[in-house]
């Protein structure tokens, strides 16, 4: 029996997967379900897995916070720009954008939690509150992607342009600090 | 504290005669920048930085909200100066995304003269108020809006007579229309530009929102 199932890092999205930004787009909600799906196991184990939760921490911290300008600054804009009326897109676009300010809350409750057990040498269980602080979090993530890969990407599958996409790709690695997608390509 | 800002510009300039002897020598000599930057004050919007141009390459104006008022004087005067003088080639009207002007022009809290000078953010927030008010999320709006406020000062550049006298004379010039996230020092091309009158009455009938 594994106490956390926590057998391997959490995967990282490949690189060139930027030359396909809604692809790398799928591939990142995958890995914060993932991320959900090890908190919440995480929260029900009291022995202190100290790689795992400073991963934890670090996605918390960098990637989930990237990923929401991902999102707000760069594919919600362009999405309102190609958008058609027939898309009525500016609900579902208003709606996640409130959640992922009100998402941004419930992680840094449990980024808060995380640090306090990597200080304490302790695992998250051993706090009293930790699935009351950790649960809503991993509910609301995953309700969350599940809307944006139904409805979302679908609609800028169809809407965005290749242009659209190359500069998607382009500034999504400028983000991260990484080289242009397509000049390394060709 | 202050005289740190001078120690600083004291090293700067050495590092930059260390990496080019000639640099001010040469750009004492002529101003001819290619562009006309017309940026929102905001400290954290460095116009030349984020587009990677040395001192001398870039006209800029600034001012809250990036706007390009037609009866400023200061603006006027620029504008003027930059087309008839410098001859530059393109004007950039360059807006970024959690604007404090946009958002004071927004949440219709009473400031001071500075709402006087945001008036035209808020009359362009009054037009469009049932489809911003359909955004839910406030930061949302505010961003939605500070792009609405970029195309709006590229359609006023496009109509200001020193602009369209140019064009009339066949001068080469173009408006273009852009926002920096300040979340990310990116600028994204909000596909604006126009570097005729037919293509400003083009912009203006174009639709402001997807479900317009």
């Amino acid at each position: 029996m594994t106490i956390t199932g926590m057998q391997s890092p959490i995967e990282r999205v490949p690189l060139d997967l930027l030359r396909e930004p809604l692809v790398w787009f799928f591939a990142e909600h995958y890995r914060h379900r993932d991320v959900c799906s090890r908190l919440l196991v995480m929260a029900r184990t009291v022995v202190q897995e100290p790689d795992a939760l400073e991963e934890i921490h670090d996605f918390l911290d960098y990637d989930l916070a990237v990923h929401v300008i991902d999102e707000e600054d760069d594919l919600f804009p362009l999405m309102r720009r190609r958008c058609e009326p027939d898309d009525h897109i500016e609900g579902v676009l208003g709606m996640l954008s409130g959640e992922h300010a009100s998402d941004l809350q419930l992680a840094s409750a449990v980024k808060s939690l995380v640090a306090k057990a990597m200080a304490d040498g302790r695992g998250l269980a051993a706090y009293a509150d930790a699935w009351a602080v950790i649960e809503p979090f991993c509910v609301s993530q995953k309700r969350h992607i599940a809307v944006e890969n139904a409805v979302v990407l679908p609609i800028a599958r169809l809407r965005l342009t290749a242009s659209d996409l190359r500069g998607l790709g382009q500034r999504l690695a400028a983000r991260r600090g990484l080289p242009d997608p397509f000049v390394q390509a060709s | 504290m202050i005289d740190q800002l001078l120690s600083n510009n004291m090293a700067w300039a050495s590092a930059r005669v260390r990496a080019d002897p000639q640099f001010f020598r040469r750009l004492s000599a002529q101003q001819a920048p290619e562009y006309l930057w017309i940026g929102c004050s905001d400290s954290r919007v460095p116009a030349n930085e984020i587009v990677g141009l040395d001192p001398g390459e870039l006209f800029v104006h600034r001012n809250i909200a990036n706007l390009a008022p037609p009866r400023d004087m200061n603006f006027l005067a620029v504008l003027q100066f930059s087309i008839e003088v410098l001859k530059v080639r393109h004007i950039i009207v360059c807006g970024h995304y959690g604007c404090g002007g946009v958002r004071a022009a927004l949440d219709k809290e009473r400031r001071g003269l500075i709402d006087h000078w945001l008036q035209p953010v808020a009359d362009l927030a009054h037009r469009h108020q049932t489809h911003l008010m359909a955004i839910s999320d406030f930061e949302t709006r505010v961003n939605v809006a500070c792009e609405h406020n970029v195309r709006a000062q590229v359609e006023y550049v496009g109509r200001n007579p020193f602009v369209t006298d140019a064009w009339r004379r066949g001068q080469a010039l173009s408006i273009h229309g852009w926002i920096y996230s300040i979340r990310d020092g990116l600028l994204r091309n909000l596909e604006l530009s126009v570097d005729r009158p037919s293509q400003v009455d083009e912009l203006a009938a174009r639709q402001w929102f997807p479900d317009a």
